[in-house]
């Protein structure tokens, strides 16, 4: 027998579990959306990371991580560090953006700086911040002794395009080449890359009804006064941009948008000056930063995950868009003896379709930086 | 006799307790406290709503408003587009710079959803369109939410493009921070690289008549709230101008859609407290429920319609820089889409 003084006193305590309950329980029901990344190095790594040869340079939130071995070490601090690219010589070269400039820098593989090779912030009496200069995507010549970057150099008034640019590694923007004319209030001309008989990049271009596209464009040599030198890759209808060779040549990997707010993954044969029929490996993900694995064993890309902080690091095998080609099927043989006009012949079997390769994801929960261009080294 | 003789209240506190009858009031009581915990867990929200909706506008149907021209007769809703409704989002430099309640509306996009066929159509609005006013005068179609508020560039809009709105969203330059970061940012398609030497700087500044320098990267990206608006916001290197921002805008707005696909009721009160005021509209908290699911049924981006209003739509030569619309032309385009 319960008095009434109990139960009130048991339908209290019942009504304040079940109101903090319902309303801890709503609170669990929230997406992850917002939730702040986590930092490479404070992720678990996945198994399948262990499979990436090499060492990978990725970033995320101003600071470089290396990957191998599934381990992310931070090579830099989360200073504005970004689009990591190799030099022969095992060294990086990266842009650190500060404020209302950025810089070319060389650091050894373990994130130390070795030498600042640009010095694009305004003076200190300067209050115009047009003083201020952006650099952007360095890349390094086969021989190591040029850098090839994007720089904002001529500018006049509002207009800020950038032009493709190299310099030597000792001697500074002051002995630098103006390689490419840019279209003006377009952002210019970007990821200048040297390939056997000039450099590709990607080129920004005014359409007739005032869109902006973007293409592959090949150049041989330096025209800093002739806006269409050289010739295009890609069409503009394709909207491509992100280019990136295969080490050892033959192929490039490309981004291309066809101007709307999806991204395709797309390989060609290439040789520097031409590329041959384009081949979508990648087209249901928003695709950014492809970059071969040094020994041809695959593309990794950053893309977004579903439910996940966007931009993963994905890896796609090589046997996804490399297909083995199929063993020619064998001609029927007429019967020794027989009849050959009698014989009917066995339906010859379809050749089998080569196996789904789907790609791998290498990471969850990490942000990384999808303007920012991959390193991989041996 | 000495002793204690027990009251009537006593007496019925020992009365034995009829079983069903305290089942029934334990099932109550815990509805009750679930509805309560419920409550307490969207009151934010549901505050946020009433302070964006406490200054409710009467939006005019178009047959009440003076004609200015000769409309075609807007053709009826198919049965297609039925559940179908018509949004105006404006959206206002509300920096320091300005009055609070006198801003011009730098970005105005006429946003059709119809959910039967999962089509959405947004329509660009020149901000520099010279137009009557329906508070009077001709002026830049951006003036009329700075001289009648909501009201005003709804009627504004609803006189000239001869259609009808069923909602407004006003949102500032901090609200458009805000909600981007409360859903985490968003993954957009850059189409270029933007680059501005002369950036203002006046959001999270004291300094409002300050400049930056940004540069935002082209292709598949993901942006914070401040690099989104640094994203629609900058013109200076854009030889389009305002027709080239209203583009980005526009695909900024496909990628908070997008975005909006993967958010949960239990998501709103938290977005509620995180705009605080940074938004107005008359859609209710319960519509803004309702239309969660509606987001993530749109799929496919190829059912987004982008019109931008550019030539030969407009022309320059109107007073103070602004622009000639070519009526002929706009209202057929417009009435493809918006009865």
């Amino acid at each position: 027998m319960i008095s009434r003084v109990v139960l009130g006193v048991c339908l209290a305590v019942l009504m304040v579990i079940t109101g903090v309950s319902t309303y801890l329980y709503i609170g669990t029901r929230q997406s992850k959306l917002a939730a702040a990344p986590i930092k490479p190095t404070a992720a678990q790594p996945t198994p399948r990371a262990f499979q990436l040869p090499g060492k990978l340079f990725v970033v995320q939130n101003g600071a470089i991580y290396s990957l191998s071995y599934g381990r992310y070490r931070q090579l830099t601090p989360e200073a504005g560090w970004m689009q990591p690219s190799l030099m022969p010589n095992g060294n990086l070269l990266a842009i650190r953006r500060a404020g209302f400039s950025s810089d070319i820098w060389i650091l050894n593989q373990f994130g130390r700086p070795l030498a600042q090779l640009t010095n694009n912030q305004a003076p200190r009496r300067s209050y115009d911040t047009g003083d201020n200069h952006w650099a952007f995507y360095p890349r390094s010549s086969a021989d190591g002794g040029t850098v090839f970057f994007s720089y904002d150099q001529p500018k006049g008034g509002y207009e800020v395009d950038l032009s493709v640019w190299s310099m030597p590694v000792n001697g500074g923007v002051a002995r630098g080449t103006d390689w490419s004319y840019s279209e003006g209030y377009t952002g210019g001309d970007f990821q200048p890359i040297p390939v056997p008989g000039g450099i590709i990049y990607t080129k920004y271009l005014r359409d007739f009804d005032g869109s902006i596209h973007s293409q592959i464009w090949f150049q041989g040599r330096p025209a800093p006064n002739d806006l269409y030198a050289g010739h295009a890759l890609t069409t503009s209808a394709e909207d491509c941009r992100e280019p990136a060779p295969m080490p050892g040549g033959g192929w490039i990997a490309m981004i291309c948008t066809y101007g709307k707010q999806i991204s395709y993954l797309e390989i060609a044969q290439f040789s520097g000056p031409a590329i041959g029929p384009r081949q979508i490996v990648i087209s249901d993900q928003m695709v950014a930063q492809p970059t071969w694995a040094p020994d041809g064993s695959g593309i990794a890309y950053l893309a977004p995950a579903i439910g996940d902080q966007p931009f993963q690091l994905w890896f796609l095998p090589r046997n996804a868009y490399f297909h083995p080609v199929p063993s020619p099927s064998p001609t029927p043989s007429p019967i020794p003896g027989g009849p050959v006009t009698a014989v009917s012949p066995s339906p010859i079997p379809s050749p089998t379709p080569p196996p789904v390769v789907n790609p791998l994801q290498m990471s969850t929960s990490l942000a990384f930086d999808a303007t920012s261009t991959m390193a991989w080294a041996p | 006799m000495l002793g204690f003789k027990p009251g009537r209240r006593a007496r019925a506190s020992r009365r034995r307790l009829n079983p069903i009858r305290t089942l029934v009031l334990a099932a109550l009581a815990v509805a009750l406290a679930a509805s309560s915990g419920g409550f307490a867990y969207f009151l934010p929200a549901v505050k946020t709503a009433y302070d964006a909706i406490n200054n409710p506008i009467v939006i005019p149907s178009p047959s009440e408003l003076p004609t200015l021209f000769s409309p075609e007769p807007s053709p009826s809703p198919t049965p297609q587009q039925q559940g179908a409704f018509t949004v105006l989002l404006l959206g206002s430099d509300d920096d320091s710079k300005f009055q609070s309640e006198h801003v011009l509306t730098q970005s105005m996009i006429l946003v059709r959803v119809i959910p039967s066929t999962k089509q959405v159509i947004m329509v660009s609005i020149p901000r520099d369109l010279w137009v009557p006013l329906s508070v009077g005068g001709y002026y830049k179609i951006d003036g009329a939410y700075s001289y009648g508020g909501a009201g005003a560039a709804i009627a504004t809009v609803q006189n000239n493009f001869h259609v009808h709105v069923n909602y407004y969203v006003w949102i500032g330059l901090l609200g458009l921070v805000r909600v981007i970061n409360a859903i985490g940012g968003i993954d957009v398609v850059t189409s270029n690289p933007v680059l501005d030497d002369y950036y203002p700087l006046d959001v999270f500044t004291s300094s409002p008549y300050g400049y930056a320098r940004i540069a935002v990267m082209a292709g598949p990206q993901h942006l914070d709230g401040v690099q989104a608006l640094q994203y629609v916001r900058s013109r200076h290197n854009d030889l389009q101008s305002d027709f080239g921002r209203s583009r980005r805008q526009q695909q900024v707005l496909i990628a908070i859609r997008q975005k909006a696909k993967e958010l949960s009721p239990a998501d709103i009160p938290a977005l509620a407290q995180a705009i605080g005021g940074e938004i107005k509209t008359n859609i209710s908290i319960s519509q803004v429920a309702s239309l969660l699911p509606l987001a993530s049924s749109f799929d496919n981006p190829d059912a987004i319609t982008q019109i931008i209003l550019a030539s030969p739509y407009t022309r320059g030569g109107a007073p103070n820089g602004s622009l000639y619309g070519n009526w002929g032309l706009i209202l057929p385009l417009v009435h493809q889409y918006f009865p």
